[in-house]
């Protein structure tokens, strides 16, 4: 028996203008499809995520919309205004956060939010910005004396500096320790309560359950899904999976005979069970081989494992 | 983007050129370094003093002369006839020309005689020299002859010539080799900061291609003009070298110089994906250029040679730079070097904007 495969279902948008519309975007390199003919909405105030493994084609979507590559084909529409021919206007007035390792490493702290502030119309009080950032005592200080922390801090308050109505990040914790990672979410979360928007793209699902309201599902050019992470969870028809690890490979039609089990993936030699019934799965479990089981996995539904019963790979190999 | 946009990005840029010591300082030292060990090579007091006596008197009195000038160890004599020998002299064989008036003899006797000497003009520490010297002998000349006056005494005359110390030839090399290799330099930082993304960071910005490379452009003048002044000094606090021309022509000159190079540079970053391909092909450009284009030796191509001598960039930017420095041209003697150093620049920024991109 094999789980029928979600499809995507069309959402709209949650009520509010739309501050983002991107309309059947398409990008092609060298005859392959990066990005293939896409189309979403964006709410103002909204925190939205794309999520997908790399190579998904989520960076390049955001590099159209923030004008740094020319879409093949369709529509962008942000702020009000063509993405496409409107470029520098439009980038007068977004905020775009990249890794914090490009930046000047012979300018100070607040060198370089002048010298960034200067290319935008409108600028944020300095003094306000190095506060908020607690980057105060650091603004003479040197970029290339600054700990890994600090970068990530002045990269998000470079991304500020024309107060901008809505801030795209790439990526924003990639290559960053837990902790870092955490104090980057609620750097986001302070952006987000003060009524920005919030466009990020990442392939950790924690992130995208954590921070966003809705999440676009991307995969190998295309949206395979785009929902609140809640309504995504919930349409699954699993809620949660068990991870075993047997002694000696056992038998998957045997597995996949399991009451309520929907799905069967396998994983570097563990075999991942999507079932919609925990407890009748469990029991069944136990007696359905002589193998001794070694270790054993039991957890709700993520975004994860959304992506997995989608596409059947992970989000990170 | 607004023009105080500009103006940040030209003083930003300015700012890390100038925290990035080893950047600026190399060149200048490189330059330095060639001046003094090639100055000091070729020092004065290692060079014999040649002075051509013109007899027009013939006497015994004026053969005494003659002999005393001699005897001086660092002078190297030739006896000769006026014009050939100013002709040497302007040629830049000779450091002086003493020339004994005819009646000699006879005057030193009654009121006393004027030699004409005639003195290379080009060299301020070869001319004091020469004066010390020559002048030395007269005094000794004089007391033997008679100690309560001066009988004889010298009417000097310095006179432009062609020659030059090598450090003259040198120093406007070392200025065009400076500018030359600060500014093929931008074209690695333009690598760099792409490799680093710091040039994608500036390209979700309203800031456009033109504007940046314009305000790299001034932050580039600004720190070569230093440098130029830095060695310009140097030359004349060491060596004496002075520039016989207007500083505005040579300005220009430095400028224009600057922005063909600073082409140069933005072209090969145009098609260099990383930092050790672009330096390879800046190694592969400047080093034949430095050596085709006449910094440190005069170059003179045979007919064949000619058109690859002349293709070089550099070969302009130093001829201008000699034509301002050392012999005092204008605009009349400059404006084909700087109609070549401008096309080259226009060029090659046209290529590069075509080619540009923030990632």
């Amino acid at each position: 028996m094999t789980a029928p495969t979600l499809r995507a279902r069309p959402t709209r948008a949650p009520a509010g203008d739309a501050v983002l519309t991107v309309d059947c975007l398409t990008k092609r390199y060298n005859g392959l499809t990066a990005v293939d003919a896409i189309s979403f909405e964006v709410t103002t105030g909204e925190t939205f995520g794309i999520l997908g493994p790399n190579g998904a084609g989520k960076t390049t979507t955001l590099e159209m919309i923030e004008g740094l590559r020319e879409p093949d084909g369709g529509r962008i529409t942000l702020l009000g205004l063509d993405a496409v021919r409107k470029r520098s206007a439009v980038q007068d007035r977004i905020g775009v956060q990249l890794q914090s390792q490009a930046l000047w490493p012979e300018l100070t702290v607040e060198e370089t939010l002048r010298t960034f502030a200067a290319l935008f119309r409108h600028r944020a009080p300095l003094e306000r910005l190095l506060a908020r950032f607690s980057l105060d005592e650091k603004r003479r200080s040197l970029v290339k004396a600054l700990s890994g922390g600090q970068k990530q801090r002045l990269s998000v308050a470079v991304a500020l500096v024309n107060d901008p109505d809505i801030v795209f990040l790439d990526e924003p914790t990639t290559g960053l320790d837990p902790q870092a990672r955490h104090d980057l979410w609620d750097l986001v979360q302070d952006i987000r309560d003060e009524g920005k928007t919030v466009i990020l793209t990442t392939h950790y699902m924690e992130e995208a359950e954590t921070l966003c309201d809705r999440v676009a599902i991307m995969d190998r050019g295309r949206i395979e899904a785009l929902d609140t992470p809640r309504n995504l969870i919930l349409d699954l028809d699993f809620d949660s999976t068990i991870e075993c690890a047997f002694a000696a490979p056992v038998d998957g039609d045997r597995l996949l005979a399991l009451p309520a089990v929907r799905r069967l993936v396998n994983n570097n030699g563990s075999d991942v069970l999507f079932t919609s019934d925990v407890s009748q799965t469990l029991s069944a479990l136990t007696h359905v081989t002589d193998t001794r089981l070694l270790n054993l996995q039991v957890r709700t539904a993520t975004l994860e494992d959304v992506f997995i019963s989608m596409t059947g790979r992970k989000l990170r190999p | 983007m607004p023009m105080r946009g500009f103006v940040r990005m030209a003083i930003s840029q300015a700012t890390i050129l100038r925290r990035n010591v080893t950047f600026w300082l190399v060149s200048i030292f490189i330059a330095a370094l060639s001046m003094l060990v090639f100055g000091a090579l070729f020092s004065p007091d290692q060079q014999p003093l040649r002075l051509a006596v013109v007899d027009e008197d013939g006497s015994p009195a004026a053969a005494e002369l003659v002999t005393a000038f001699e005897s001086v160890d660092s002078v190297e004599l030739r006896l000769g006839v006026r014009e050939p020998e100013l002709s040497a002299l302007h040629g830049g064989d000779r450091e002086a020309v003493v020339v004994i008036p005819q009646g000699f003899e006879a005057s030193i006797a009654t009121g006393g005689s004027d030699l004409e000497v005639f003195y290379d003009n080009s060299n301020p520490t070869e001319l004091a020299y020469a004066t010390t010297t020559l002048k030395a002998v007269v005094d000794g000349y004089n007391q033997q002859v008679n100690p309560m006056r001066d009988p004889v005494r010298m009417r000097s005359e310095a006179v432009d010539t062609n020659s030059g110390r090598y450090i003259d030839f040198l120093t406007p090399g070392m200025v065009g080799m400076t500018i030359m290799f600060t500014n093929l330099a931008v074209g690695f930082m333009m690598v760099n900061w792409r490799e680093q993304g710091i040039l994608r960071r500036l390209g979700v910005t309203p800031l456009r291609p033109g504007a940046f490379i314009g305000s790299q452009a001034v932050s580039f003048a600004a720190v070569s003009i230093a440098q130029v002044v830095i060695i310009l000094a140097l030359g004349r606090l060491a060596f004496g070298v002075e520039v016989q021309g207007s500083v505005v022509w040579l300005a220009l000159t430095a400028v224009l110089g600057v922005l063909c190079m600073l082409s140069i540079g933005y072209v090969i970053a145009s098609f260099a994906r990383t930092v050790t391909s672009f330096n390879v092909v800046q190694q592969l450009v400047a080093f034949p250029m430095l050596f085709l284009g006449g910094s440190y030796f005069p170059v003179d191509p045979s007919p064949a040679l000619a058109p690859v001598v002349n293709a070089v960039p550099l070969t302009h930017l130093n001829d201008a730079l000699r034509e301002v420095i050392n012999h005092g041209g204008g605009p009349a003697d400059l404006w084909v070097s700087w109609l070549v150093l401008l096309t080259w620049a226009g060029g090659g920024f046209l290529v590069s904007l075509r080619l540009f991109r923030w990632q």
